[in-house]
């Protein structure tokens, strides 16, 4: 995406939903209470990693048909933005569930669908950076990042679905899907979620060109 | 095609039967880490920790038997098959081979578990469908990995740290369904974890096929 347009409207976005979030009406629910406006700041970070995941399969996948050492770049680039975005999920549904459900870490299928997919990039992370040449890191890294991207679907959208969860609309639990579509909630939800895309690809642009310039400033 | 295959799994068998420390190495590996848990456990076993600890054993001797896939293919070998045989059949065939070996890795474990740890195994049947569908699933993700080690690097982490992860989503399942096989085993009932179990399987031996002719040209 070229321009400058799309940058402006990240952060608009993600401006409103954070001040909004914040201010904004809510719904008092037993036990959530106020808690419920962590779904502007905990869910968006979910969408937005699977949203740079997905790039990175899409860019991979052109990396490997063409060999291409930038798509290679991208790809790598933006699984580590995602990871980025996945470990703040993590601490902020960790402080969310000290105050609902007494614990910063509860033995559910969501919360082991996270911890496994951080694991699997990590170790496409090691695998990228242990591997010298660029040609043969773009396929080894490339193949892993497909079978990652997989596993993680697999892991995250469909295991959960055969057992019950804690999290809120899961099992019984009040969810918040019901309560989104109260107008009051619901822009300031998805303004979050496609802002922090945005947000979380003008990261990756800016380190892809942080790690051009970089290589290019090593040669001269 | 079938007769290329058979010839890889031939090849592979007569291959290993000639460097028989390996296989001896992982009888080795298996009776010692079951005597390990054995000597901590102190005899206090249930059901619940006997599937915890036959799980974690096998996956991990699974990991070690499987790593070494590639291992006689380093260096020569390599060049002869790009030249003789499709990527495709290759990994097939190698499958084949490792799905055999893991399932009889399996088999011992289990032998040696009842043997040391008390006889918890309800549902026999069930759980030697269990051992299969696991055999399965391990042997298609670690044959993938271990073409991946193989050709990355000699990081001798590489090959645990890649397939742990990919490993959880089939061994979560597993080790629910096993649970079950030890203490009252219904078809019925788990029919559609078995069922998301074998999906697992192929869809792992489907990502394998395709993207292995990726990591193979050089």
């Amino acid at each position: 995406m070229k321009g400058i347009w799309w940058k402006l409207i990240g952060l608009l976005l993600v401006l409103f939903s954070l001040i909004f979030g914040m201010i904004g009406p809510v719904q008092r629910l037993p036990i959530l209470n106020e808690t419920i406006r962590v779904l502007y700041y905990h869910v968006p970070m979910w969408f937005s990693m699977v949203a740079l995941m997905l790039t990175s399969l899409i860019y991979s996948l052109k990396a490997l048909n063409k060999s291409d050492l930038a798509k290679d770049l991208y790809a790598f680039e933006a699984a580590r933005t995602g990871f980025f975005l996945a470990s703040i999920g993590l601490v902020t549904g960790m402080v969310w569930a000290r105050f609902t459900w007494g614990a910063f870490w509860v033995n559910d299928p969501k919360l082991n669908g996270t911890a496994v997919t951080m694991l699997i990039y990590l170790a496409y992370f090691v695998l990228r950076n242990s591997v010298e040449d660029p040609f043969k890191r773009i396929r080894l890294a490339g193949v892993y990042n497909i079978f990652a991207f997989v596993m993680m679907i697999v892991f995250i959208g469909i295991l959960p679905r055969l057992t019950d969860s804690l999290h809120p609309g899961n099992g019984g639990n009040p969810g918040f899907n019901k309560y989104d579509l109260n107008s009051d909630m619901r822009p300031i939800f998805y303004s979050a979620v496609v802002g922090w895309i945005l947000i979380g690809l003008w990261i990756t642009n800016l380190r892809v060109r942080y790690k051009n310039l970089k290589e290019r400033h090593e040669q001269v | 095609m079938i007769g290329q295959i058979y010839q890889i799994v031939k090849l592979n068998f007569r291959l290993e039967w000639q460097e028989r420390q390996s296989y001896f190495s992982i009888l080795i590996y298996i009776l010692s880490s079951v005597y390990l848990s054995y000597l901590v456990f102190n005899q206090s076993i249930n059901a619940e920790t006997w599937n915890a600890f036959f799980w974690v054993i096998f996956i991990f001797s699974a990991v070690q038997a499987a790593y070494r896939s590639f291992h006689f293919e380093a260096d020569q070998r390599f060049l002869l098959y790009y030249g003789m045989v499709k990527p495709e059949n290759l990994v097939l065939g190698k499958i084949i081979y490792n799905f055999l070996y893991l399932f009889a890795t399996g088999l011992f474990t289990a032998l040696v578990f009842t043997f040391l740890m008390g006889n918890e195994i309800h549902s026999l049947a069930a759980f030697l469908f269990i051992l299969l569908l696991a055999s399965l699933g391990f042997s298609t993700i670690l044959t993938f990995v271990a073409g991946i080690s193989a050709k990355a690097s000699n990081n001798p982490a590489l090959p645990a740290i890649l397939s742990i992860p990919l490993l959880y989503p089939q061994l979560i399942s597993l080790s629910r369904v096993s649970l079950r096989s030890l203490t009252g085993f219904s078809w019925e009932v788990n029919a559609p974890l078995l069922i998301v179990l074998a999906l697992l399987s192929l869809v792992s031996l489907l990502l394998s096929y395709l993207l292995f002719p990726y990591l193979w040209r050089d």
